[in-house]
């Protein structure tokens, strides 16, 4: 399979955003359900738009892409405002919004073709082309209405494609998945991720489902931005990773460990036997020696990850539905 | 204009790929059919037909199968706005590159293709099967009352459809917009002497009634008529498009 490189000019320097998001507000009636929300995504970012049930997520989005109109505040895509200039700044974007529907009478392909007709630059290679990539080639001339949820979100994702965004926009992509449908989607977005060189926002109310593709998180709730929060690939940037050293003496480790110069214990936990230090890679060679000559038995050495869906649940406080 | 070429090639794929497509056009031919063989063996008048043209003018208008091919054209494009509604591919269709006016116009345009095919087939189905009953001949005034008669039934057929079509993209039903169109083509057949009821649409839906009698109330003409039918007609489709453009699509 071979991929071409979006042919889209890159933007020079890249300062501007792709998405730029300026107090955006969704009033109906006197409920507002959508409260001044600012946040940017860049080109090569992927950004997780976070919330419980009823945050206002899917209303955000529907605002990103002008199917309800914005009470208060603005959206620019590609620097071209959603609202005035609608024509210009959509064509940026690619989305699924919800659900994956299509017209269910009609094949994959056919539905592809709809799509590709209400844009002016996508030919039949660059419809093979997100066939391939996205693994359609069986399914595609089966009825719509015969595909289960994975393949029609598989050809939600083909047809957001097809006119080469420079932003995917992406509500509950994993709605409905299996884990192994999960994992493949997270997997195949990546690589888009990659392979299109586009940015991509997607929204989901579970952070375990979608914090190894993330780049960044957004957090939301009652229609706020509740934090942003950048995912690295080890926790905190620049902290020590923090370790779990199981062992049979943890008081006698403790104390060689606080020998030590460079290496902090945070915590014994007596019960488990386990001592939690924070130490840099080239520290571990020499506290894995003042161990065994303080005559402490190792077990296991892990690195303590405190994971994010509990702090997810701390800034959302608990899982309550709005 | 290729653009919206192609939205339209869209709609009018949406309305043919569907399985049901079928079901209006062959009604309206086996309707036809019967309808000349019954008249051929079961009518007195029948010897007053001397030719399939005389037998298509009189025919293929409002009072005849233009009736049917009003209701069917009705039925086959009723949902041509609601069904996005209610399959949810309405998002799908307006987060392109293209203003929702375009996209209403590009149905409607679907809509009125639609409505001229049943016209088209009406007729064919008629001259065939009249044909065989009447013989295949006509002098030339006799083909230019069928074209004329065509073109009544054919501008019938389409208020209608443009009622329903504009009472689907109001309500976001399929069902209500049938029913809107139907009742409203049911309304064609009541008169009320009433002066102000020349000004409603219904009694000059059918322009054919200005060739056999005189005018149905009086004050009325072909002239008149049609610049109410257009009134009518502008106004369903502003209403359509301003609601469809502006509404929050949830
Ligand atoms: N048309 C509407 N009228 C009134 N309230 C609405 C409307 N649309 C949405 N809401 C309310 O706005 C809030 C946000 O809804 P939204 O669908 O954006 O949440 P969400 O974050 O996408 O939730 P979920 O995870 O369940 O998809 C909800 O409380 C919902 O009841
Ligand atoms: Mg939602």
């Amino acid at each position: 399979m071979t991929l071409t490189q979006p042919n889209r000019p890159l933007q020079a320097g890249g300062e501007e955003p792709v998405l730029r998001m300026q107090d955006v507000t969704k009033r109906i009636g006197r409920k507002t359900i959508v409260d001044k929300l600012s946040f940017d995504v860049r080109r090569g970012e992927i950004v997780g738009l976070l919330g419980p049930n009823g945050a206002g997520k899917t209303t955000t989005i529907r605002m990103m892409t002008g199917l309800i109109k914005i009470s208060a505040g603005d959206v620019k895509i590609g620097g071209r405002s959603i609202q005035d200039h609608f024509k210009e700044a959509i064509v940026h974007v690619g989305g699924i919004i919800e659900n994956p529907e299509f017209y269910p009478y009609m094949s994959g392909y056919d539905n592809l073709k709809q799509a590709a007709r209400m844009t002016d630059s996508v030919d039949e290679a660059r419809i093979m082309e997100v066939i391939a990539l996205l693994g359609l080639q069986e399914a595609l001339h089966k009825k719509v209405k015969a595909y289960s949820l994975g393949m029609r979100q598989r050809l939600g994702i083909a047809q957001a494609l097809l006119d080469r965004p420079k932003l995917l926009i992406l509500d509950e992509p994993t709605n409905g998945l299996d884990p192994a449908g999960i994992r493949e989607m997270r997997d195949y977005l990546k690589k888009i991720a990659h392979t299109e060189g586009i940015a991509i926002l997607v929204s989901s109310h579970l952070l375990s489902e979608i914090e190894q593709m993330c780049t960044r998180v957004v957090v939301i709730q009652n229609g706020k931005l509740v934090t942003e929060h950048a995912i690295g690939e080890s926790g905190n940037a620049g902290a020590l990773p923090e370790l779990r050293i199981r062992v049979d003496k943890p008081d006698a480790a403790k104390r060689a460990i606080e020998a030590l110069e460079n290496v902090r214990v945070t915590e014994v936990r007596e019960t488990e036997s386990d001592v939690i230090c924070q130490a840099a890679d080239a520290d571990m060679p020499e506290l894995i020696d003042a161990l065994r000559r303080a005559g402490v038995a190792v077990y296991r050495i892990a690195e303590t990850k405190k994971s994010l869906e509990d702090e997810f649940l701390q800034w959302t406080g608990g899982n309550q539905i709005a | 204009m290729r653009n919206f070429t192609r939205l339209i090639q869209n709609e009018w794929l949406k309305l043919t790929k569907k399985r049901s497509f079928w079901v209006p056009p062959v009604l309206l031919i086996v309707i036809s059919v019967l309808v000349t063989v019954m008249l051929y063996k079961f009518s007195s008048n029948v010897a007053e037909i001397d030719s399939v043209a005389a037998y298509l003018a009189g025919m293929v208008g409002a009072s005849g199968l233009g009736q049917f091919a009003a209701i069917l054209s009705v039925v086959g494009t009723a949902g041509i706005v609601a069904q996005e509604y209610a399959q949810g591919t309405v998002k799908f269709l307006l987060i392109r590159s293209r203003g929702r006016g375009e996209i209403l116009l590009s149905k409607y345009t679907a809509a009125v293709m639609y409505t001229l095919m049943m016209i088209l087939i009406a007729g064919a189905a008629l001259y065939v099967s009249g044909g065989f009953a009447f013989g295949f001949g006509g002098t030339g005034a006799q083909w230019l009352d069928v074209l004329r008669e065509s073109a009544y039934g054919f501008v019938y057929s389409l208020v209608y459809v443009t009622l329903a079509f504009m009472v689907g993209a109001l309500t976001r039903s399929t069902g209500v917009a049938i029913g809107a169109g139907l009742t409203g083509s049911m309304f064609g057949g009541i008169m009320i002497f009433k002066d102000f009821y020349k000004y409603v649409l219904f009694p000059n839906a059918d322009l054919s009634v200005y060739g056999t009698a005189g005018p149905p109330l009086p004050g009325m003409s072909i002239g008149f008529s049609l610049i109410v039918l257009a009134v009518y007609m502008a106004i369903f489709l502003a209403a359509g498009y301003t609601v469809f453009r502006r509404r929050d699509v949830a």
